[in-house]
């Protein structure tokens, strides 16, 4: 019978500004993710893969997976390696361990992803974000901090699509009171609309909660197949259904849409993933979207198709992505909120989808069976996303 | 120049923290790109197998993966289509206001160029607004020649700027 990946267990540390070095914050989410499944030992997990990508720059260490092997207690037998696909690392590591366990050249794998961000001076971190995008081109222009990139994106949605303040106050404002009761959250403050509409700019149309912080943070989960699953846990299995991870451009003069807020790879990316997963938009009862933004989270239920293109604005302002809506979005608060230790943050969200669809999450959407995670990475260069599903694709 | 907690990085350039390309032809096989701007030319490469102009500037036709390209020149005007203003919180390396506009510069590949527009006081842009090319020195780095010692590199970079009316 053929292998069929499943999420088995996940945990995340306490993100924010930790006072922390990165192989702490690794440990720290490792021993909460085999809390969480406690059959599972450390001797039983013969893959690892390490999600991080300024490991190399706020903490001056690459060949990273080795470092966290060892100080997790870990001992890989069939692969132990890093990815960094900046934002996309977690859910890049998920997608690996799902071929590694399905082709039996693997059986347990952790997939971790951290970053130490904050450094001894604050400037560091943020002087070091002009690798985060294409560094000669883009870097170069000023555009390593992505606000300037993202308030273009807003003022273009606005122009062509009606898009209002409200609507993209109104995201901060569900994704702050999803956090509000999350104690592993950077951010665990109610958000009121009025709140976030007075709230300090950043760069127009941008404000404060528009913004996710910058975080501190690590998160692991363990991808296996479901039949070896069965032998750690009773709880119900979430399969990862279907995949896509798509690229099309670098620099930002090359994006692929007509405009700035026109994104064709995350259409092409939700597309791909729904045929391979083998469901329609209409199938996903819970999401967990990149929300590095607050109008990134209004294009991308566009895009993904939970309502028309150009409609986003209106579906978020109209309570569709909270409890009772039509696809409640981010559900422990995204990246808004929580925060957004890169490498971690896939797998923060493919945490939260496995609770969903077991029952157990703390804004628990009634009948899940089906949920979407998705990250976007460096100037909107890359779209990753991942289905999961109660049951296997047939 | 001292680096404060490392003193043995005492005058010593670390490239690992230059926010600028490394564009010396020792480092960089666009380099022609670099030495074009310093006359004043915005160019790109154009493949002369099947006529793909790339930008930015490539060492292979990412079309056909020819080795065979040469040096156009772009225009160096062109129209604001949106942009955005940054006053407080601008990130180090960049002077207050920071802004960034899309620009159409009228011909592919650059018919949306993302740029920081320089010379310009904030609240003063407009949506429609004629902007040009603006070349402009950047620290010069030591590069390290062999028996003939190190020589500094001199570079430029560049951005737009609002065509005066």
């Amino acid at each position: 019978m053929a292998r069929k990946a499943v999420i088995l267990a996940g945990g995340q540390c306490k993100w924010g500004v930790r006072e922390a070095h990165l192989v702490d914050l690794f440990q720290e989410a490792a021993k909460i993710c085999l809390d969480d499944i406690p059959a599972l030992k450390p001797k039983n997990i013969d893959g690892l893969i390490v999600a991080s990508s300024y490991a190399g720059r706020c903490s001056f260490q690459v060949n990273t997976a080795p470092v966290v092997a060892e100080r997790c207690g870990l001992k890989p037998t069939s692969i132990c390696t890093r990815v960094d696909v900046l934002c996309a690392g977690g859910s890049t590591g998920i997608i690996l361990a799902k071929g590694l366990v399905e082709s039996g050249m693997a059986d347990i794998i952790m997939v971790a992803g951290g970053e130490k961000l904050y450094t001894p001076q604050k400037w560091e971190v943020f002087y070091s974000e002009l690798a985060s995008v294409d560094h000669d081109w883009d870097g170069a222009q000023g555009m390593g901090l992505p606000p300037p990139f993202f308030a273009l994106t807003a003022q273009e949605h606005m122009i062509h699509y009606g898009t209002k303040k409200e609507d993209l106050a109104s995201v901060s404002v569900a994704n702050y009171n999803y956090a509000s009761t999350n104690p592993v959250a950077q951010m665990q403050k109610a958000l009121t609309l009025e709140e976030a509409m007075n709230a300090p700019t950043v760069v127009p149309p941008l404000t404060l909660y528009d913004c996710c912080p910058i975080t501190d943070g690590a998160a692991a989960c363990i991808i296996t197949t479901d039949e070896i699953a069965k032998k750690f846990t009773d709880r119900p299995l979430v399969y990862i259904r279907g995949t896509a991870q798509v690229c099309l451009n670098s620099v930002s003069a090359n994006f692929p849409g007509t405009h700035l807020a026109d994104w064709k790879h995350t259409k092409i990316a939700g597309e791909k993933a729904y045929s391979s997963a083998k469901v329609t938009p209409n199938d996903i009862k819970v999401a967990q979207t990149h929300d590095c933004f607050s109008i990134s989270e209004v294009i991308e239920v566009e895009e993904f198709g939970f309502c028309k293109k150009g409609e986003g604005g209106q579906f978020c302002g109209s309570k569709q992505i909270e409890i009772g809506g039509k696809v409640p979005v981010n559900t422990d608060g995204g990246l808004l909120a929580c925060g957004h230790p890169f490498g971690a943050t896939g797998i923060r969200q493919g945490i939260e989808i496995m609770k969903q669809l077991q029952g157990r999450a703390r804004h628990q959407v009634k009948d899940a069976d089906i949920g979407l995670t998705h990250n976007l990475s460096g100037a909107n260069a890359e779209h990753t996303v991942l289905i999961y599903g109660r049951t296997p694709v047939k | 120049m001292a680096v404060a907690g490392i003193p043995i990085l005492e005058n010593l350039y670390p490239a690992t923290m230059d926010m600028w390309p490394i564009e010396a032809k020792e480092f960089n096989r666009i380099w022609p790109f670099y030495e074009n701007l310093k006359q004043g030319r915005f160019t790109t490469t154009k493949c002369k197998n099947c006529g793909h102009v790339a930008y930015p500037p490539r060492v292979i036709c990412p079309n056909c993966y020819s080795e065979n390209l040469e040096y156009i020149d772009l225009p160096k005007k062109g129209k604001v289509i949106v942009f955005s203003e940054e006053v407080r919180g601008v990130p180090l390396g960049f002077e207050s206001p920071l802004i960034h506009a899309v620009v159409d510069l009228g011909v592919d590949p650059v018919r949306r160029l993302l740029t920081r527009i320089v010379n310009c006081p904030a609240g003063v842009l407009k949506r429609g607004d004629e902007v040009q090319l603006s070349v402009f020195e950047i620290p010069a780095i030591p590069v390290e020649k062999g028996k003939a010692g190190t020589i500094m590199a001199e570079r430029v970079f560049f951005a737009f700027e609002p065509v005066k009316k």
